[in-house]
Parts: structure tokens; sequence; C-alpha cells
């Protein structure tokens, strides 16, 4: 019930934005700014730099927010691909020189974060996108997840994995192809 | 090996958008779902599919708390950004345009906007208005220089890449190089003050043109990157 007094608060504040409100771009910034910096710094790995695209990100909600459709999408969703473009794209401007840890897949996912992860795979038990992960195989939950989280290419999660590349994309792509046959169920 | 070859083309290509959405793909890649996304509506809806079902994934990222200094920063670029409180009729209604500025009605919008800021201007001598289009014929930009010929405004009409390069104004006279009128962005409408020297030379049968160039622009004073779009003016 929280969670939707949040949403259609956020709904509003975003139509206001639209608008040039810009006490209503303060209140979007407080609701979801320390999601969005923990969204880019995990990315980009770097607070300075995530602190540089954050700003970009919300001049860019301050631009589009009226493009924001709440019947399409939910609106944490759409500030969430906003904050992931933003620092994949900065991710790409800089490449090379970025932090590659290995991904041992034999030992379940074990992520820079394991709290936090126990903590999704909690939250998503109930949710469809938990469930269908949980039907792939867990090479391939674990891949899909690394690329979200992290921004990964394809090239660098083979590395970090320790297979062919080809393994890599085959992992992935049907991996995917799983995931939408599930989520359309 | 690779067993990619049983994934059916006609699915390989909706696996691009996942893909996108994902963030598996390289910079080139990336770049061109970029710009399908900006005139392919289907591959568009295909992304909007995926942005919402793997949008949960962010649940497992911890929230981290920016420094204060970030919205102060933030506040301080928007207030730049807006035209001054005296335009904000304008300023709203390059607002209320931009909700439009998708697909084709990008340009429209665009022009609007343009519009809005001639129709602003005190007359004079009659304002100039220019349509800035890539050798494709996609109308990139729509320019408006106000009746004085001392200031311009230039709206973006279409979705133009993530490119880290700079943007450059030039106003290209008849017979003459290219003289630069400043940066602008891709992502928002800019309005640029002629150069003093350059007031008298913006006329019917000037042209504008927009080059990519490095992060502060051309170190040499003429386009060194690609022309991205150009236009010739017309009076009004």
């Amino acid at each position: 019930m929280e969670v939707e007094t949040n949403r259609s608060q956020l709904v509003a504040a975003l139509a206001r934005v639209a608008g040039g409100d810009r006490a209503a771009l303060k209140i979007v910034y407080q609701d979801t700014s320390a999601k969005l910096f923990g969204v880019c710094v995990r990315i980009l790995n770097d607070k300075s730099e995530a602190e540089d695209v954050l700003q970009e990100v919300y001049l860019t909600v301050w631009r589009k927010a009226a493009s924001f459709d709440p019947a399409r999408a939910s609106p944490i969703t759409w500030l969430v691909a906003i904050a992931r473009n933003r620092s994949i794209d900065r991710l790409r401007a800089v490449a090379g020189g970025r932090r590659m840890d290995p991904i041992d897949a034999a030992e379940e996912v074990r992520d820079p974060a394991p709290a936090a992860v126990e903590l999704v795979e909690a939250a998503q038990q109930s949710s469809r996108l938990g469930l269908c992960l949980e039907q792939l195989e867990s090479r391939q939950s674990v891949a899909i997840r690394s690329a979200f989280l992290e921004g990964n290419t394809y090239e660098e999660l083979a590395e970090r994995m320790k297979v062919p590349l080809g393994t890599m994309k085959s992992w992935i792509r049907r991996g995917l192809l799983k995931l939408r046959d599930c989520l359309e169920r | 090996m690779t067993d990619d070859r049983t994934i059916i083309p006609e699915e390989g290509d909706k696996l691009v958008a996942a893909e996108y959405v994902l963030g598996v793909l390289g910079a080139a890649d990336r770049r061109q779902a970029q710009q399908r996304l900006a005139h392919d509506q289907a591959f568009a809806n295909e992304v909007a599919f995926w942005e919402e079902r793997l949008g949960g994934l962010a649940d497992a990222v911890a929230p981290v708390a920016p420094p204060d200094r970030a919205w102060t920063r933030l506040a301080r670029a928007i207030r730049l950004r807006d035209p001054s409180t005296a335009r904000e009729s304008l300023w709203q209604s390059l607002a209320f345009w931009r909700s439009f500025a998708i697909g084709s009605a990008a340009l429209a919008a665009a022009s609007i906007g343009a519009l809005t800021f001639i129709a602003i201007s005190p007359v004079s001598r009659p304002p100039l208005l220019a349509t800035l289009g890539a050798s494709s014929g996609q109308p990139n930009f729509v320019a408006a220089v106000n009746a004085g010929g001392t200031s311009l405004m230039i709206v973006p009409a279409a979705l133009l890449t993530s490119d880290q390069r700079a943007m450059e104004l030039w106003l290209i006279p008849a017979g003459d190089k290219p003289h630069s009128l400043g940066l602008i962005e891709p992502g928002r409408p800019v309005r640029l003050d002629v150069p003093r020297d350059l007031v008298a030379r913006i006329t019917a049968d000037a042209a504008l043109a927009v080059s990519m160039e490095p992060p502060g622009g051309s170190p040499t004073g003429q386009p060194t990157g690609p022309v991205i779009a150009s236009g010739k003016l017309t009076s009004l």
C-alpha cells in the first residue's frame, strides 16, 4: 500500500516536472536520488563519475518528464532505465581500465554485494521476474544479473566467467528467450 | 563453437532490444540500437517491454545517498538552462511542445518552439528560419534568428546520438568560410547570442551547419569533424 502511495506521488510529481515545476523536481530527486545514485555507482564503480552521471540523469528527467507515460511504465522503472542508460553510455565512452573481477558461476552469484542479492531474492520470490529467473540455469541467471547490475558487455562477461564469447552469447540469448516466454505467460 | 544458429533470425532481431536493455552490447551496437529506437516503434515497444520486466533486478542495488552538493549543482544547472523568468511563457511552451518531440511530430514541435522564439522578438527586420537536415534528408534541428539578427534559438528536432563529442553551430555567409556561433546541445533548445561582427552577415542567403567537434569546440576555428546537419536561412 505504501508502495502504491509512493508510486502515485511520484507520477504526480513527474507530471508537474513536465510542466517546468522545479519544486516538483526536488521532490522526485529527494525520493529517488539515493536509489539512482546506487545504480550509477554500481555500474561505474566510481563515485565521482557517478555524481556527474547523476546530474545528467536528472537533467534528462527535467527535459523528458513529458515523455513518461504512467500507463506504460512505473515511474521508478523509468527513472532506473535513464540512470542505467546514462551510466552504460558513460562506461562505453571511457571503455578500458574498468574493474573486472572474475565471477565464479559454480559458486552461485558471489556478487560483490551478496547481502543485496539475498535481499532481492527474497523480495523477488513472489514476483514474476523472480520466478522466471529461477527457471533458468544458474549460470544463465548469474550472467543476466551481472549484465544488468554492472553493465558488462558480452566480452567482459565472457572474460569474467572464463568462458568463450560464443558460449556467453548463447547463455544470455537463450536465457532471455526463456525469460520472455515465462514473463509473457 | 557457438549454438547461436539454433536461434532463428527473427528471434535474434527481437533479442537486440533485450540485449540493449540488459546492457551487453558494445559501444557501436549500442549506438545503433539507440538510433533505431528513435524511429522504429516496434523496436521501441520491445525495449519498453524489457525495461519494465527487467527493471525489478535493480531492487538488488543498495541505495547510496549522493553528496549534498549534487543537488546544489543540479539546481544551479537548471536555473542556468531556464531562459530566465522573464521568458517564463516561452520556456513553458517549449517544455510543453517537447512532450510531442517523438517521431514525426518532432519537427513540427521544434518549428513551433522556434516560431515562439520569433514571436516574442521585437520586429525591425524580418526574422529568419532554417531547417537543418542531415544528408539523408532527416531534419535534425530548426533554427530561428530574431528580427534584429542578434540572437538565435536552435531547437533539436530529432533524437540524436549520445555521442560524447560537442556539437558546434556555424554560420556560413554566401561565398565565405564558416564562422562559429557557439556550442549547442542535441537534447534541448539553446539560445545563442550572435557575435556582434556576424550580426550583419546573418542574412537570407547564408546557411547554418552543425558539426561534431572535440569537447569544448573546434580547436582550429573551423569545422574539424563531420557536418551532421545544415540548411539555408530563409526569410519569414
